[in-house]
């Protein structure tokens, strides 16, 4: 293996490695506002943070799982679909977590 | 709608059962969703090949479900040996296999009069075990250096997807031999009988099965012969092994239940006590080894397997024969989206 494909995997795996704590600030504030899944995975690719559906709905379980989503199955457009949102639970988190990352973001900025 | 829900019902397969309908049904709205979207940029209904294109493109099965398992249970000893796709799979097949092995066993000892005890399945059940870890153990190593999307295509995919070549040159490998020691032994019997062939001869009952299972044996080789030069009639694969599989499951029936005697003592030898022993253990062992019930068993189950696999070929044959030329996935969508305000 070259070590350019190396360097590209590494890249990667940092990359994603990067995203996924950032993804589920994401997912989490989106889900302020009630949504379904196909519906949440535009919103989320419109704002530049395109995810793929095999990612974002393990993701949505296990939130779900932690409590920090509820979810109910409702028809719309003549088609049953599962909706997402925030829980008390995940609406007191997410507040503390925005912060953290605010003062992640400006440290960030202040070091590089 | 076929190849949608085919697809669905090969990733419920590998997922955790108590989550596994829920799962789908997300998975069905939000794969539905896209195909519409796409129906909607393309301004007509997708085609089947469109569909399985998309549908290969989201993914494999089994590394679908994947993503959904917390658990991923996985065979390492410091080292991958089965991976978590492969995982659920094995225990599938390690458990149809022994169940399988433990049946057949009971069955040849009840069969032969013989008292069943607990060891007489050690081997047997190792031996599945054994071989089967094996064999997933090669198939993680070859998934894991030449990764492909579509490994296990459901059984509705299959009239899409060309035979690779080298599977019709594996067949021909494989089956190629068998067919010239078949042809080969009415002329040098020591080819079945070893040494024994001195003292022994092939029996006439033996005549009877001959040409039928030389005629399985071309049909087996032409096949693959086909397939290599017209990779695209995949219709041909399962109906040919469906077919060559009722015809040995037959022709086994006759061989094993209703025949006893495929070898006899030569002529120069009737009468030899010695002999006509030694023609007994032969038998036993052409009948319970070579064309065991193994054999027959092996055959039984890839008949309706092939025949399964045939439906999807003769449900596109009688839509095509009504000019759909359109996806009923798409059909669906489309009249979904006329219904809709």
């Amino acid at each position: 293996m070259s070590p350019g494909t190396d360097n590209h995997e590494l890249f990667e795996n940092l990359r994603l490695e990067l995203r996924r704590g950032s993804l589920i600030l994401a997912v989490l504030a989106m889900l302020r506002k009630e949504q379904y899944g196909y519906t949440l995975r535009k919103a989320l690719a419109d704002q530049g943070m395109a995810i793929d559906e095999g990612t974002l709905y393990p993701l949505l379980r296990r939130l779900e799982s932690q409590g920090l989503l509820v979810s109910e199955w409702r028809e719309e457009e003549k088609r049953n679909k599962r909706f997402y949102r925030l829980s008390a639970e995940g609406k007191a988190i997410l507040k503390p977590l925005l912060a953290e990352w605010q003062s992640i973001n400006s440290s960030l900025h202040g070091i590089l | 709608m076929e190849l949608l829900e085919s697809y669905l019902r090969a990733v419920k397969r590998y997922l955790p059962r108590a989550q596994s309908s829920d799962i789908i049904r997300e998975l069905s709205d939000e794969l539905r969703s896209q195909l519409e979207e796409k129906e909607t940029v393309l301004g007509r209904p997708m085609t089947d090949e469109e569909v399985a294109a998309f549908l290969k493109q989201h993914g494999d099965p089994m590394t679908v479900a994947r993503r959904y398992r917390q658990d991923s249970p996985s065979l390492t000893i410091g080292w991958e040996l089965i991976g978590p796709e492969l995982f659920p799979m094995y225990l599938i097949m390690l458990s149809v296999n022994l169940v399988i092995t433990v049946a057949s066993v009971a069955i040849v000892f009840l069969i032969m009069h013989a008292p069943i005890k607990l060891d007489v399945f050690v081997f047997p059940v190792l031996a599945q075990i054994v071989v089967l870890t094996l064999v997933f153990i090669g198939l993680n190593l070859v998934r894991r250096k030449y990764p492909q999307p579509w490994y296990y295509p459901p059984a509705e995919f299959t009239p899409m997807i060309p035979i690779p070549r080298g599977y019709s040159v594996a067949g021909l490998i494989l089956w190629g031999p068998i067919l010239l020691w078949w042809l080969a032994l009415p002329h040098f019997s020591y080819l079945i009988l070893g040494s024994d062939a001195a003292h022994l001869k092939l029996a006439p009952a033996w005549h009877n099965f001959y040409v039928p299972i030389l005629l399985i044996l071309l049909a087996s080789i032409s096949q693959r012969v086909i397939s290599l030069f017209h990779p695209d009639w995949t219709w041909l694969v399962p109906f040919m092994r469906m077919v060559i599989n009722v015809a040995g499951v037959l022709v086994l029936y006759f061989l094993v239940f209703k025949s006893h005697t495929l070898v006899v003592v030569a002529d120069a030898f009737q009468g030899n006590a010695q002999y006509e022993k030694l023609a007994d253990s032969v038998n036993g062992s052409l009948l319970w080894g070579v064309f065991g019930p193994w054999l027959w068993i092996w055959a039984g189950i890839s008949a309706p397997i092939y025949a399964w696999y045939c439906r999807p070929h003769v449900r596109r044959l009688l839509r095509s024969k009504r000019g759909g030329a359109a996806s009923p996935a798409s059909r669906d969508a489309a009249r979904q989206r006329k219904e809709s305000p």
